[in-house]
């Protein structure tokens, strides 16, 4: 086992490539006579699309082909709504939709080509909260539904006799905010029609098959009519699913011009084109035993999904559902409705709705623990739910490792509180939280598998084609690593083929934290298979029984006589002459013994993950600025594959949840963004940041490849709160709604001077 | 981007030329920090830029017999705040370049163009008023000295002539026993542009205020010298109150932009913080 890497820290197999310049993102890649793709998009929340003139602009020499809606086909797209046209018909629901797409010889053409086109609207009445498109009367943004796009209800044990039974019940509402993903390469796609009249396709995308997918079903093709490669991708955390319509316009640019078309979208058109998570209201009510034992437990959530509701359905499902089963609860009620409204479409964002959750929960805990006189690290450890037990939705809790993330927590950031250094007008504060996610989700056709195919080439070198994605978060290398490590050859020695519909096998792709578990023990099964050929293989060329051969160092070998051995290339190559051509080449597939929802209950995934994080804020109270001076995350991932990479994942978790707490602010006027760059919308740089530190721990799951789990959403889910409470333990100021800005801690600390100065009066 | 010539003359009096033989079609480019920002998102449209970057007099920092500091106009910020000649006889303004916007700007942006740029929200002009700075304009035709004051005008507008190109910046020398002090504001560590800046430059003789001058800009449309606290400040002695006083004044006097990086009640407010903090550690009244 000399050259395996499991747990241990193991460079990206593909950082060489990215650092070099050399790895092709779709945005990189270009074919003979390849137009450019430009879309116009309406800037109105909602209108009436009353003409459309695009004479000027297809007479503009060098441009190919000016679409619009009535040149899609009728077929809609969306998640588990069918709801959306490519490019937009009649109707324009949010400013930002796609109107007309245009391809064109340059650029810079097609650019010049969308002022001339005229669109007369019709501005009609628009709804921009789901107060508004609630109410009764309120007009019905799609036709023939009312605004209600999903809802979701459940009451389990006894949550009245629960209340009653209640020392101290609480109920308070929260709300959260839209992030954007932020990745660094905003959305592109290269399409083409090859020489057989199919559709080609390079994307960025965190799922080749589920894009090819919807891709044909807009665009009314058979998928076998569709190749779908995933180009290298710069990132997604959710938006590169398939809620964008970035490879829809260029498939139909591609199919309509018969030429190859790239859209790759600027900073400023992925800000509109890309969904930002789903903004929550979540009220919690709360109650609790005097010793700070849940004893019921009441959500009602109203989200707004924007326009059109992609994965929102499924995300609000996390929010209402996922949380709960942390805890040891027996008495819960939980009312969600997810509303249309006129504002951008929102949509999946990593952690998949467990950010706006856990943010209300997390808060909700160190409130009650305050009132009660607990400390909160108490409460969070006495309603954890423990190993081998089933949570009140049937999940089966294989492994925890919460209580030592958490515990990891407290002792790496110490509970300081009262005066900074900096003088009397800063306050430092500390805060903590925790969080739950799942390891894969069965929900799409109920199945949540994965297959690997090992192909090995004649000098005993090994492909691994799976369909997994790898968007930034390490997939190639995890798989990678496992080969390596079950073939006892070196990690050069393998080699990932980037997902092609072609030729990759069918895979869900990057979403539910699922490609580690599904796709690493995939890797295990097939690599097991390819073990076994050549053993077989080997015992057949050395004369040796099967049972007196082990496979090591990358060769068949005797066990008693080391000198009868076969290297792994010598068998690649000799398979091939001896069996009529015939290389290695061995299938796994694994699916997850897991079960689908039934009536809201049912244990969906094959383990869950856990993580913690404590933090401590200084807060200005001249000036209200909260700056988060420490932070750790520990992060339980079964087993850490590739310790480097979890960090890495933790830690950029933590800043995503810094960013989205403190400086990240989408800001939506009258349903129009209008901040849509870096400049305006603040990322954290590395000098917003503290010094970030993250933990791992290895609770070893039985169903994780070597015991691992999801890594990296998790991660991301306990930030929020722990800032919320640090900045509650410093100043005594609960913030509910989220982001934190100066402003909020200014005008709560000026109403609580005002309050206390009228009590002395 | 559209197409455009890229011009790279020689002299300072060949571009003035060029200006004036393109007018409005033309554009200068610096650094490029902000222009090439607006040609990406077709804000302009120019069919000519001309690059100064090939004009030697634009380069530089000297200082002259009276021990007036010159920057010429193409100083990257990065360059500014690695001086030794700067460190040595501005100290204020080295640390302004060094912590200005991002390291990207700072390597590419230019001390002059920041100027011309006239974006209220960034750290020079202000600090530079203070300073009592003029800067150099030029053009076919001649040069002449502005002082910064009546260089800068309004939100994004200069007094810059439309064949005109700003050469350097000069900055006279500082009194012996005066002390500068520069401190921004960023709304949240994530911003890269202040949301308020102070800059005070107090001479005492003991526990007395013989001279003060202050500025308070990036929430104003241009920067604002305070002279209604200065003239409380000066020939007094320093107390904490006056102090305190005087920043309230800061905070009354000016009229602050109102948008989405903060309204103008909340910039009034921090106005008036960042002055009291500056004020106090300028006068040695606490470290803070």
């Amino acid at each position: 086992m000399e050259h395996s890497t499991l747990g241990k820290d193991t460079p990206q197999v593909n950082a060489r490539a990215k650092v070099l310049g050399r790895a092709q993102y779709a945005g990189d890649i270009k074919l003979p006579g390849m137009l450019h793709a430009k879309v116009l998009r309406s800037p109105y929340p909602h209108a009436k699309i009353v003409r459309i003139d695009t004479s000027a602009a297809a007479a503009l020499p060098g441009v190919m082909s000016v679409l619009t809606g009535d040149d899609c086909p009728k077929s809609l797209w969306g998640g588990h709504h069918k709801e959306r046209s490519i490019l937009a018909r009649d109707v324009v629901r949010f400013a930002g939709e796609e109107v007309v797409a245009i391809a064109a010889v340059s650029e810079e053409i097609a650019r010049d080509a969308l002022d001339l086109i005229r669109v007369e609207y019709d501005e009609l009445p628009a709804l921009f909260s789901p107060q508004e498109s609630l109410t009764a009367g309120a007009s019905n943004i799609h036709t023939g539904r009312n605004n209600i796009a999903h809802a979701i209800a459940f009451d389990k044990g006894d949550v009245d006799a629960g209340f009653s039974q209640s020392h101290l019940v609480f109920e308070q509402t929260y709300s959260t905010h839209p992030q954007y993903p932020g990745y660094l390469e905003p959305m592109a796609t290269l399409a083409h029609i090859d020489v057989d009249g199919r559709l080609e396709v390079w994307a960025s995308t965190q799922s080749a098959f589920l894009a090819r997918a919807r891709l044909a079903s807009a665009l009314e093709l058979p998928v076998s009519q569709i190749r779908f490669h995933q180009a290298t991708t710069g990132g997604g955390f959710g938006g590169k699913i398939i809620e964008d319509a970035n490879s829809l316009v260029a498939g139909l640019l591609a199919l309509k011009s018969r030429k190859p078309v790239r859209l790759v979208n600027t900073r400023l058109e992925d800000f509109q084109a890309a969904c930002s998570s789903l903004p929550e209201q979540i009220t919690l009510k709360i109650g609790m035993s005097r010793d700070g034992i849940i004893l019921a437990k009441e959500v009602r959530i109203v989200a707004d999904c924007g326009a059109y509701s992609g994965l929102c359905s499924e995300i609000m499902h996390v929010s209402a559902m996922r949380s709960d089963n942390m805890h040891r609860l027996s008495n819960i009620r939980c009312h969600a409705t997810l509303a249309y409204t006129h504002n951008p479409p929102h949509g999946a964002f990593r952690g998949f709705g467990g950010s706006q959750m856990l943010f209300a929960l997390n808060s909700h805990l160190d409130t009650m623990a305050t009132k009660l006189g607990l400390d909160v690290v108490d409460v969070h450890l006495k309603n954890a739910i423990e190993r081998g037990e089933v949570s009140a939705h049937g999940w089966v809790i294989g492994s925890t490792g919460l209580k030592e993330c958490i515990a990891q927590c407290v002792e790496s950031v110490p509970r300081a509180r009262g005066e900074s250094e900096a003088g009397d007008k800063k306050r430092r504060g500390w805060g903590m939280a925790t969080a739950m996610h799942v390891s894969g989700n069965r929900t799409i056709g109920n199945w949540d598998g994965s297959t690997v195919v090992l192909k090995f080439h004649e000098d005993g070198r090994v492909l691994i084609h799976s369909g997994e994605a790898d968007m930034g978060q390490g997939a190639a290398t995890m798989l990678s690593q496992i080969v390596a490590h079950e073939l006892t050859i070196p990690l050069v020695n393998v080699h990932v083929v980037a997902p092609d519909t072609d030729i990759s096998p069918f895979c869900l792709g990057a979403l539910a934290s699922r490609v580690t578990i599904a796709g690493g023990n995939a890797a295990i099964v097939a690599a097991s298979a390819a073990r076994e050929k050549l053993l077989r293989f080997g015992a057949e060329l050395l004369k040796v029984p099967l049972e007196q051969l082990e496979l090591a160092n990358g060769m068949v070998r005797s066990k008693t006589d080391p000198t009868l051995s076969k290297t792994i290339g010598e068998l690649a190559k000799l398979h091939i002459w001896r069996e009529g051509g015939e290389g290695i080449q061995a299938q796994g597939s694994w699916d997850a013994k897991t079960t689908m929802h039934n009536n809201l209950k049912g244990n969906v995934a094959s383990a869950y993950s856990f993580a913690a994080q404590a933090v401590e804020v200084e807060v200005d109270t001249e000036t209200g600025q909260v700056v988060v001076t420490k932070s750790f995350v520990s992060d339980d991932c079964g087993k850490a594959l590739n310790p480097m990479a979890v960090h890495g994942q933790s830690n950029g978790a933590a800043a995503q949840a810094i960013g989205w707490t403190l400086y990240e602010n989408l800001l939506i006027e009258s349903g129009r963004l209008t901040n849509m760059d870096f400049a305006d919308y603040t990322m954290p740089t590395a000098d917003a940041l503290p010094r970030l530190a993250s933990g791992i721990v290895e609770s070893n799951d039985p169903n994780g490849p070597y015991g691992a789990k999801g890594a990296s959403e998790t991660a991301i889910l306990p930030g929020a709160p722990a800032i919320a409470n640090a900045v509650f333990n410093a100043i005594g100021i609960r913030i509910t709604e989220l982001p934190i800005t100066p402003e909020k801690v200014l005008a709560a600390l000026r109403a609580r001077a005002d309050q206390m100065e009228s009590a002395r009066g | 981007m559209v197409d455009f010539d890229f011009l790279e003359p020689q002299t300072v009096a060949h571009a003035s030329q060029l200006l004036a033989q393109y007018g409005e079609d033309a554009r200068l480019i610096a650094g490029g920090t902000a222009l090439i920002l607006a040609l990406r998102q077709r804000m302009l449209q120019p069919r000519q830029l001309i690059s100064l970057t090939k004009i030697e007099k634009l380069r530089g920092i000297t200082v002259d017999n009276a021990g007036t500091l010159r920057i010429g106009a193409l100083t990257r910020h990065s360059e500014v705040g690695a001086s030794e000649t700067v460190r040595a006889h501005h100290p204020v303004l080295a640390g302004l370049a060094r912590v200005l916007a991002n390291p990207q700007v700072r390597n590419q942006g230019t001390f002059g163009g920041n100027l011309c740029y006239a974006d209220p929200a960034t750290d020079p002009p202000g600090c530079l008023l203070a300073l009592e700075a003029s800067i150099t304009l030029e053009s076919q035709h001649g040069e002449r000295t502005l002082p910064i004051a009546d260089f800068l005008v309004d939100y994004f507008t200069t007094a810059i002539e439309q064949d005109e190109i700003l050469v350097a910046i000069n900055v006279p020398a500082s009194k012996a026993n005066s002390n500068a002090l520069y401190t921004r504001h960023l709304r949240t560590a994530a911003e890269h542009r202040p949301l308020v800046n102070f800059t005070s430059i107090v001479e005492c003789e003991g526990p007395l205020c013989i001279d003060a001058r202050i500025v308070t800009a990036a929430s104003t449309i241009t920067p604002v010298r305070c002279t209604q606290a200065e003239s409380l400040l000066r020939g007094k002695t320093i107390t904490p109150e006056l102090v305190d006083a005087a920043a309230q004044l800061v905070e009354t006097q000016i009229s602050p932009i109102s948008d989405s990086r903060g309204t103008d009640d909340y910039r009034r407010h921090i106005a008036g913080v960042v002055a009291q903090r500056n004020l106090r550690k300028a006068f040695g009244l606490e470290n803070a």
